[in-house]
């Protein structure tokens, strides 16, 4: 094992060719970098802002983290025929298995440069539109999941054949190893995102989904769907993490098809939020799927597996490092030390974690409790809304801009020179939001993130501690450590952008 | 109170905004093995821009997002005029060799 991953680590070192040159998957930045003024502005923002959610709420209550304002959508008789229609889950999930296949024979055929769905759609239909679309509405990924749908189809013909036993083989899911083989994938994304230089030829982008392809579904087959979906398919854990963030939730009333499902927390008695294969189980009268205030689900009591807290610091540090390969600063680290890109995919998680943990371990002695492994874990999920926000701040105009190519490009996916729907000569619009618009929206979206995030760590210290006091005492690393991630995060927004 | 700091901060520390009225801006640009000098110009919104462009070879022009194209060739200094609607950083590029040779910000008022 330790063998395998040396090796792997090697390969990485040799692809990396360590040009600082700007990476991406995506095209060129239209925004100028916040100014000077309005990045101390929301920093100063951020720190006073700190205080508020601290003042409003002192109350103890055991089971708070539940208690918070819902609305069945299956309840309007509508929208429950709507939303469950077999037309809409069906055709949903046959576009995204078309849409998969449709990239890769697109990156493997298609035209190499210039007009080609595969890139565009990768990088800024599915990896930004569907994150923002899961932080800001709901997880669609466990209906859509290319990888999953093809599965699913697979054991229905083989079982249909004769083949009782599907195509699971069952093994025993080694329960140390949590969901870090979801981290080492994950990783490995972001270097393909941020450090490959070839990340957006359509070939690469067609290989990397076929590789990726056999691993899913060999993970799948070996240890049963469900397990390696919820611990090894970096994706469907990614935006299982965006799905606690949005304002809807799939619940399950009677918490009878829960027993032995390892999705559901003991903790949360007979209560089943957002676990997609007991919500799959559960009879259809049974089934909930709720409006909620956004962000509250990060704050939820759920069991977290080994690598849980990891993978969350891996997301924070990714998005990060995305924004900061395109500052001068990484310029002169890439030039006056050993650092490359390849290195700092791996050393800036590791660096976050390390800062991760001083804090949290400062905020668990001031709170007096022990039990480090589990504050860790806790609190992790309350850092998300930042990197959500920073997220959204950062790409939103690469989406509203990038995101039109998507128009052009369905009409002709090869590159081929077609028209099949009569798109393919529409022109992106430039300019739908002004300079000044996106300042005052990024430094806006960035303190509301970082708001949300210290309420949210102020609820889980309450929880976990459960006395008002100590958790106000244990909230001030806390808070420290939020504005340094949020002044982080504007910093990085006000830096020159360099070629 | 929270309300009252941070809406007093903002009118502290933000700036007058650039000179009032929209200018008449006038650069020379030079274009020498694919690199532009001034590799970036700046100009404020509403701004009437005039680039007079001499580059070392013959090149279409197109100036990204304002979708601005303009035929230069060496000795000649082209003309490209427009005005500056659009905020944000846009790309000057060598039409066919889509190779970036420098950037138009143009900054809100």
């Amino acid at each position: 094992m330790r063998r395998v991953a040396a090796a792997a680590l090697a390969f990485l070192f040799v692809l990396a060719d360590g040009r600082p040159a700007l990476a991406h998957g995506f095209g060129p930045t239209y925004d100028i970098p916040i100014p000077l003024w309005l990045y101390l502005y929301g920093a100063a923002a951020a720190v006073v802002l700190a205080f508020v959610p601290l003042a409003l709420f002192s109350r103890k209550e055991r089971d708070a983290a539940y208690r918070y304002p819902r609305f069945d959508l299956f309840r309007v008789r509508l929208l429950r025929k709507i939303l469950t229609s077999r037309l809409l889950t069906g055709g949903l999930r046959l576009l995204s298995v078309t849409l998969f296949f449709v990239v890769v024979i697109a990156g493997l055929v298609g035209l190499q440069s210039g007009f080609n769905i595969a890139p565009t759609f990768v990088w800024v239909t599915w990896w930004v539109g569907l994150s923002f679309f899961t932080a800001s509405v709901g997880n669609l990924w466990p209906l859509v999941n290319p990888w999953g749908v093809i599965f699913d189809w697979a054991e229905g013909l083989v079982r249909r054949f004769g083949f009782r036993d599907g195509l699971e083989l069952d093994e025993r899911y080694p329960e140390a190893l949590g969901i870090w083989p979801a981290v080492g994938l994950y990783l490995v994304f972001i270097w393909i995102e941020n450090v490959f230089s070839g990340s957006y030829v359509p070939r690469n982008i067609a290989l990397f989904a076929l590789a990726y392809t056999l691993i899913t579904l060999y993970g799948m087959a070996f240890f049963g769907k469900e397990t390696w979906l919820r611990r090894g398919e970096a994706f469907s854990v990614f935006f299982g993490l965006l799905g606690r963030f949005a304002p809807t939730e799939v619940r399950v009333k009677d918490p009878d098809v829960c027993p032995g499902c390892d999705g559901c927390d003991d903790d949360a008695r007979g209560r089943c939020v957002n676990c997609y294969e007991c919500f799959t189980r559960a009879a259809p009268d049974e089934r909930e799927l709720n409006l909620r205030p956004p962000a509250v689900g990060l704050g939820l009591p759920e069991k977290v597996p080994p690598g849980g807290a990891a993978f969350v610091i891996v997301v924070l540090a990714g998005v990060t490092f995305d924004g900061l390969l395109q500052t001068p600063l990484w310029l002169e680290i890439v030039r006056l030390t050993p650092v490359t890109q390849t290195l700092g995919t791996i050393l800036l998680p590791l660096l976050f974690f390390g800062i991760y943990l001083g804090f949290v371990e400062l905020s668990r002695i001031l709170g007096g409790e022990r039990g480090f492994r589990r504050f860790a874990a806790a609190y992790a999920f309350s850092l998300v809304p930042i990197a959500i926000a920073y997220q959204m701040a950062h790409y939103y105009t690469y989406l509203l801009i990038q995101g039109q190519m998507i128009m052009s490009l369905v009409s002709d996916p090869l590159g081929w020179g077609w028209n099949l729907f009569g798109t393919a000569d529409f022109e992106p619009r430039y300019g739908i939001v002004g300079a000044g618009f996106v300042w005052y929206s990024q430094v806006a979206l960035i303190v509301a993130g970082h708001v949300i995030a210290v309420y949210l760590a102020h609820s889980i210290s309450l929880r976990l501690l459960r006395d008002p006091v100590r958790a106000f005492r244990s909230q001030l690393p806390m808070l420290v450590l939020m504005v340094l991630y949020t002044i982080t995060s504007l910093w990085i927004l006000a830096q020159p952008i360099v070629k | 109170m929270i309300v009252l700091i941070l809406g007093g901060l903002f009118f502290v520390l933000r700036p007058e905004s650039p000179s009032g009225v929209p200018q008449d801006r006038t650069f020379d640009v030079s274009i020498e093995g694919g690199e532009m000098s001034p590799a970036e110009i700046s100009v404020n919104e509403g701004d009437s821009v005039t680039l007079r462009v001499s580059p070392d070879e013959p090149m279409e022009l197109h100036l990204h997002g304002y979708d601005v194209e303009q035929e230069v060739e060496p000795d000649q200094k082209a003309r490209l005029r427009f005005e500056a609607d659009l905020t944000g950083r846009f790309e000057i590029e060598d039409h066919e060799s889509e190779r970036e040779l420098g950037v138009l910000q143009v900054r809100p008022r």
